[in-house]
């Protein structure tokens, strides 16, 4: 009963975290302008590069898909909440030291907090990057069908982002300032993550590795079996996901641990 | 004092600032370091993406990846000294919002090219570095390159700053405007990386009037290209149009400020 | 040539409200015919309630906004047209408004000014050093300005604006904040330059001690007009001499008869008296009161602001007043 009672609790708190972006009208127009600017300037590139090389698939896709790919990667990036910045906040400000009595749930809080949030704003970027792209190249094949397997690739992907978020707001217990950090992350996420070129088009040497890591999983998988529907890659990114949210689970656990071991230490 | 001892009086001045402003990213040493580290990575990692990308496929119609660098060059740096030297006119949308503009009128000295040089930013620093080194090291131009890249960097510095300040007078005239200024400015950024044999038609006049990214990095290198003194004059000639919108612009909106007209009633 | 000169000053905002399909537009008079004249050298102290058009007046003053009607000079200058020269011979001490770089020392700050506003080295160097040790910032030049205490802070925010020697000063709310002893210093230093510089001081507080201290005129104003303008020894023989001392008693108080002492409200255990510090001292009062029972609380406070302007139109309705009817 006490677990119903905290999962209505966490509920809530993303409700609400979903309910206040909602508000963000002008910054919503302004990431839409953004948005229909990439995903402009990456048809043009890509118009030039099939036109130039005379292909019909390049990295397994065609040129709508291409585009479509982008559609979702895009999305996905610019619905990421501040979670680092919230979280350096917490730890600089004493908040986060303030939770030792129940350290887990001030991890609860932020992800509860975090999957409202990115719900919503990717639900919408989704919407309006979609009207943008259909203008420009026109209907996706076996769209449907992309839908549900993408639907189910994101939460492990919004999980993973997440996480690797969380431990980079960490680092504020021992850097005077993790804003490096994190865009070094968010290029990881952006470059290392194929999120602007499918990883099949990245020289073949690294491709394995890429895919392993966690970054390829938050953006690119979830884009990859939207555009290009197929059971077996999607149960593949699933293990991928899993292996890399225990994985980057397990960092963050120690982390934190480590971080509060200096909390104590220290007296905050 | 007439007009050349304004200037030198002025650049006296933006030196006072600029050693302050170091000054003070120095009191926070780690932090500073860290940013303008993280920006000049940033940076890096996004080049040898499009190296990978452009030599697998060599598509661009005249333009090769050292065009490519080149431009990426022009735009890092022309944007990271117009975020260091003027670091204040990147953020003029939220002075005006949060009437910071008041403290600045105060002073006895013309206001916009005082205000600008209130503030730098330190990532801006990875930009600049990065910038000259990826021309120098990647590119590996000869003397008389260099020398005109180093100019064609401050004219795409002018191009950033003048369209920093159109951009953020928005707020004189519309609301929210500090998002709208922000996104403006980095689909400026943005289209200044990418090569202009993507583009055509109405696309291309829109990069040289809405989006002056043409300016930016794409007349540059021609200039480059070709050792030109007429794309170079091009080239500077757009550099002070915009500056002399966004300077227009803004003394027509400190017009509206001045008489409070702005939307909220401040005070 | 006067310090400050104000002829029928008028200031209308146009308020508009609302979203897009029902906007509102409202007139907002903040200054309605406001003429008054200050010569160099006087303090005048500027009060007034939130709202009363005290800030447009200060910011038509300074050249930071133009008026909708009426003609403003300072120093001989129209503030909007000529704010450039006019800031050279102005200071202003404002409250979200700060000359002194966080992060650094002062003392880089006042190069930084000296640059701004051209000022010969030499010059620059004695002045500088003759502010350091008139505000006693000595010790205090070359610490960070974030790791100085408020007081600190505020004596050199001050010396920073004098430091291009101007005619006039325009000081808004500078002791807030501070401790008793940072307060009285604070308010020693601006009387001293006024009194021995002769350095027009216009200033702007909700604090009557700083008024009494400071000033030696007072301009009331409120809805956009002057209400009073006259010297402070005339005030403060009609409303600044009066505190207000609420007690708190733990047992039934005593009567409390006393010249000069009002007893605005009597309830259980607590009394509410309104103290005229020209007939009677307070010594005698709290003698008084100690005398009248064992007292729990005491608290003395000075009438509000708003009351003292409702008193000045002879309007008797203050909660204070009612209470004692």
């Amino acid at each position: 009963m006490k677990q119903m009672n905290e999962l209505r609790k966490y509920l809530w708190i993303a409700r609400i975290s979903a309910r206040s972006n909602l508000s963000y009208v002008g910054d919503l127009v302004g990431r839409i302008v953004f948005l229909a600017t990439v995903l402009f300037i990456f048809l043009k590139l890509w118009q030039t590069t099939f036109g130039q090389t005379g292909a019909t698939h390049l990295g397994g896709l065609t040129l709508t898909q291409m585009l479509w790919y982008l559609t979702i990667t895009e999305a996905i990036l610019m619905s990421a909440p501040k979670v680092a910045q919230l979280v350096d906040e917490d730890v600089r400000t004493g908040a986060l030291a303030m939770q030792l009595v129940r350290p887990m749930s001030y991890g609860w809080y932020r992800l509860a907090s975090a999957l409202g949030e990115r719900y919503v704003r990717f639900t919408v970027n989704l919407l309006a990057s979609a009207l943008v792209t259909f203008l420009l190249v026109g209907p996706l094949p076996a769209a449907a069908g992309g839908l549900v397997l993408l639907a189910v690739a994101l939460p492990l992907a919004f999980l993973l982002d997440f996480l690797g978020n969380f431990w980079v707001g960490l680092a504020a217990f021992w850097l005077e300032d993790t804003s490096g950090l994190l865009l070094i992350y968010s290029r990881g996420v952006l470059i290392i993550g194929g999120a602007f070129i499918p990883i099949d088009l990245y020289p073949p040497a690294v491709q394995p590795l890429l895919r392993w890591l966690p970054f390829a999983n938050i953006t690119s998988g979830p884009a990859h079996v939207f555009v290009d529907p197929n059971g077996g890659d999607l149960l593949a990114l699933l293990v991928r996901q899993l292996a890399g949210a225990v994985v980057l689970g397990a960092l963050v656990l120690l982390t934190y641990r480590a971080a509060l071991r200096r909390v104590f230490v220290n007296g905050g | 004092m007439n007009n050349k001892n304004k200037l030198l009086n002025w650049l006296a001045l933006a030196g006072a600032y600029f050693r302050l402003n170091l000054r003070a990213h120095m009191e926070y040493r780690g932090a500073f370091i860290s940013q303008a580290l993280a920006m000049a990575v940033n940076d890096f990692v996004w080049i040898v993406f499009w190296t990978l990308f452009f030599t697998r496929f060599p598509v661009l119609k005249g333009w090769d990846v050292k065009d490519v660098l080149t431009i990426w060059g022009l735009a890092a740096t022309g944007f990271g000294l117009a975020a260091t030297f003027c670091g204040n006119a990147r953020v003029l949308a939220s002075l005006v919002v949060q009437g910071q503009l008041d403290a600045w009128m105060l002073y006895p000295r013309r206001l916009l090219p005082h205000l600008v040089l209130g503030k730098m930013s330190a990532s801006a620093w990875g930009d600049v570095v990065f910038g000259y080194a990826v021309y120098i090291f990647f590119v590996r131009p000869d003397a008389a390159h260099v020398l005109l890249f180093v100019l064609l960097s401050l004219s795409a510095a002018l191009v950033f700053v003048g369209f920093f300040i159109l951009a953020g007078s928005l707020s004189f005239f519309v609301g929210n405007a500090e998002v709208l200024a922000e996104q403006w400015t980095m689909i400026l950024v943005t289209f200044s990386t990418y090569p202009e044999t993507l583009f055509d038609g109405a696309v291309k006049l829109l990069l040289y009037t809405l989006i002056p990214a043409g300016f930016v990095s794409y007349l540059p290198v021609a200039a480059l290209h070709h050792m030109s003194l007429p794309y170079t004059l091009c080239t500077v000639g757009g550099a002070l149009l915009v500056l002399a919108a966004g300077i227009t612009a803004f003394y027509v909106g400190l017009g509206r400020y001045e008489s409070g007209s702005l939307i909220e009633m401040r005070g | 040539m006067n310090a400050v000169d104000l002829e029928n000053l008028r200031k209308t905002f146009v308020l508009k409200r609302g979203g897009l399909f029902n906007r509102t537009t409202t007139e907002v008079v903040a200054v309605d015919g406001i003429s008054l004249a200050v010569k160099q050298g006087e303090s005048v102290a500027f009060i007034g309630p939130n709202g009363a058009g005290k800030s447009t007046t200060i910011k038509v003053l300074t050249g930071i906004m133009r008026p909708t009607a009426g003609a403003a000079r300072v120093l001989g200058l129209v503030p909007w047209s000529d704010r450039s020269k006019l800031a050279y011979r102005i200071g202003a001490v404002f409250g979200q408004r700060s000359q002194l770089w966080y992060h650094l020392p002062p003392n880089d700050s006042f190069e930084l000014l000296a640059r701004v506003y051209n000022l010969p080295k030499n010059d620059y160097l004695k002045r500088r050093n003759m502010l350091i040790e008139r505000f006693g910032l000595a010790p205090l030049i070359e610490t960070p300005v974030r790791k100085l205490s408020l007081g600190q802070r505020m004596r050199a925010e001050i010396a920073a604006s004098l430091l291009h020697s101007p005619s006039v000063v325009f000081l808004d709310e500078p002791t807030i904040g501070l401790d008793v002893v940072a307060r009285q210093e604070l308010r020693d230093l601006i009387r001293e330059w006024n009194r021995e510089e002769g350095v027009t001081v216009f200033l702007t507080s909700h604090d009557a001690g700083d008024i009494e201290s400071v000033a030696r005129r007072v301009i009331v104003i409120n809805h956009g007009r002057v209400v009073l303008d006259d010297k402070v020894s005339t005030v403060r023989r009609k409303f600044l001499r009066s505190k207000i001392i609420g007690a708190r008693f733990e047992e039934l108080p005593g009567e409390i008869n006393l010249n000069g002492v009002t007893v605005l409200k009597r309830s259980g255990y607590a009394i509410k008296l309104e103290v005229d510090t020209e007939l009677t001292n307070m010594d005698v009062v709290t003698a008084a009161i100690l005398h009248a029972g064992r007292v729990a609380d005491i608290t003395i406070e000075d009438p509000p602001l708003e009351d003292v302007i409702a008193h000045i139109y002879g309007q008797h309705n203050t909660k204070y007043a009612q209470a004692s009817k």
